[in-house]
């Protein structure tokens, strides 16, 4: 799909050996992660009523866990369509910082437009973490294919896993349930601590789990994340600047 | 979802496509727009970078806080102990994250087959 595209687009390298790479990374650990951790959205979409199908395409076209997450379930809770469309909207908010602070990486100064809107369409939690942490150590004429590699495998595996979680999820057993819920949230916190390169980075996290709880119990009303993004985020920011000026 | 009630095959892909992908591209889209002018090395991209890594605690906090069906079946110490547990393993191995995932599965694995006898 994507990389077919960009493999025709003009003035754009293209490096089959980098592609595989990504591939070969994204089957180190990344894609089983994403793709075991998203299972819930296919049982989720079975019980909202929709075809196999949609909920492979959900993984495919959204490609956000909260907010395939948050779509079935407003679905089941009949929720009415314009509100489901403002939750998802907000729960992907997250998705303009993720885009921002890996889209610099890849891109060069002839890079194609298009290529950068597929590119983009990639990026979630998963590939964003690991592009932090992968990306500086690649020369950056290759890093598009190394990207692509690595994206594209970890979201073909995860359609496939939607199905598999769609026709599986109620019968299993609930220890195994409650354990591959819980694969995400170890594994977005593990990479992203791989990943961290500076002070700021660490602050970051602290912010964020010291911040958050305060955040979901007092300002809710999906505006909780936000608040906190520009609290936490800000505030990690500002002191990784004053250190930096000061040394 | 009365809308969609003249062709019942294709409404669950038209409202998910109206209703689950739109909504969360557009800001995809955004960013390959503005990021056409932010440097690798600004502080904006800074700013940005640690906007999205306290974002993504948010997310696991959110996750871990307000559990899904099946992950409630883990009382919350349990899932607060499997952070816990995963931390500890990831820096006693030197940064593993596959040995994050290994401790901290178990612990949640482990409790909830623990709790229900």
């Amino acid at each position: 799909m994507s990389d077919a595209d960009a493999a025709q687009a003009p003035g754009f390298d293209w490096s089959w050996r980098w592609f595989l790479e990504g591939v070969r990374q994204a089957l180190t650990g990344p894609a089983f992660y994403v793709s075991i951790s998203l299972m819930g959205v296919g049982s989720l979409a079975r019980a909202a009523g929709f075809p196999v199908g949609a909920a492979v395409l959900s993984t495919i076209l959204v490609w956000a866990g909260p907010g395939q997450l948050l779509f079935f379930g407003a679905v089941i809770a009949k929720t009415a369509p314009p509100a489901i469309a403002l939750a998802v909207s907000l729960s992907s908010v997250r998705l303009l910082p993720m885009c921002l602070s890996v889209l610099p990486m890849l891109r060069e100064k002839r890079t194609p437009l298009p290529v950068l809107f597929a590119a983009a369409h990639f990026i979630a939690v998963t590939v964003w973490a690991e592009s932090l942490r992968r990306l500086p150590d690649i020369e950056r004429p290759v890093r598009l294919p190394f990207f692509f590699g690595l994206a594209t495998t970890c979201l073909t595996l995860t359609s496939f896993s939607t199905a598999l979680g769609y026709w599986l999820m109620g019968s299993l057993p609930p220890p195994l349930g409650a354990g591959m819920m819980m694969l995400s949230p170890i594994y977005f916190l593990a990479t992203t601590a791989r990943s961290a390169r500076s002070g700021a980075d660490w602050l970051a996290m602290l912010f964020g789990a010291v911040l958050a709880p305060v955040m979901v119990t007092f300002v809710g009303g999906g505006f909780d994340l936000l608040a906190l993004a520009l609290v936490g985020g800000g505030g990690a920011w500002f002191a990784g600047y004053l250190a930096r000026r000061t040394s | 979802m009365s809308v969609f009630s003249a062709d019942p095959t294709l409404a669950p892909y038209l409202a998910l496509i109206l209703f689950g992908f739109l909504p969360s591209e557009i800001w995809r889209g955004l960013a390959v727009v503005v990021a056409r002018r932010i440097d690798e090395n600004s502080e904006l991209f800074l700013f940005v970078r640690s906007v999205a890594t306290v974002l993504l605690v948010g997310v696991v906090v959110k996750i871990v806080l307000l559990p899904s069906r099946e992950l409630a079946v883990a009382p919350v110490w349990a899932r607060g102990g499997a952070l816990a547990v995963a931390a500890a393993g990831f820096f006693a191995t030197r940064r593993s994250v596959f040995a994050a995932i290994v401790a901290g599965e178990a612990v949640v694995i482990l409790s909830v087959w623990w709790c229900m006898g």
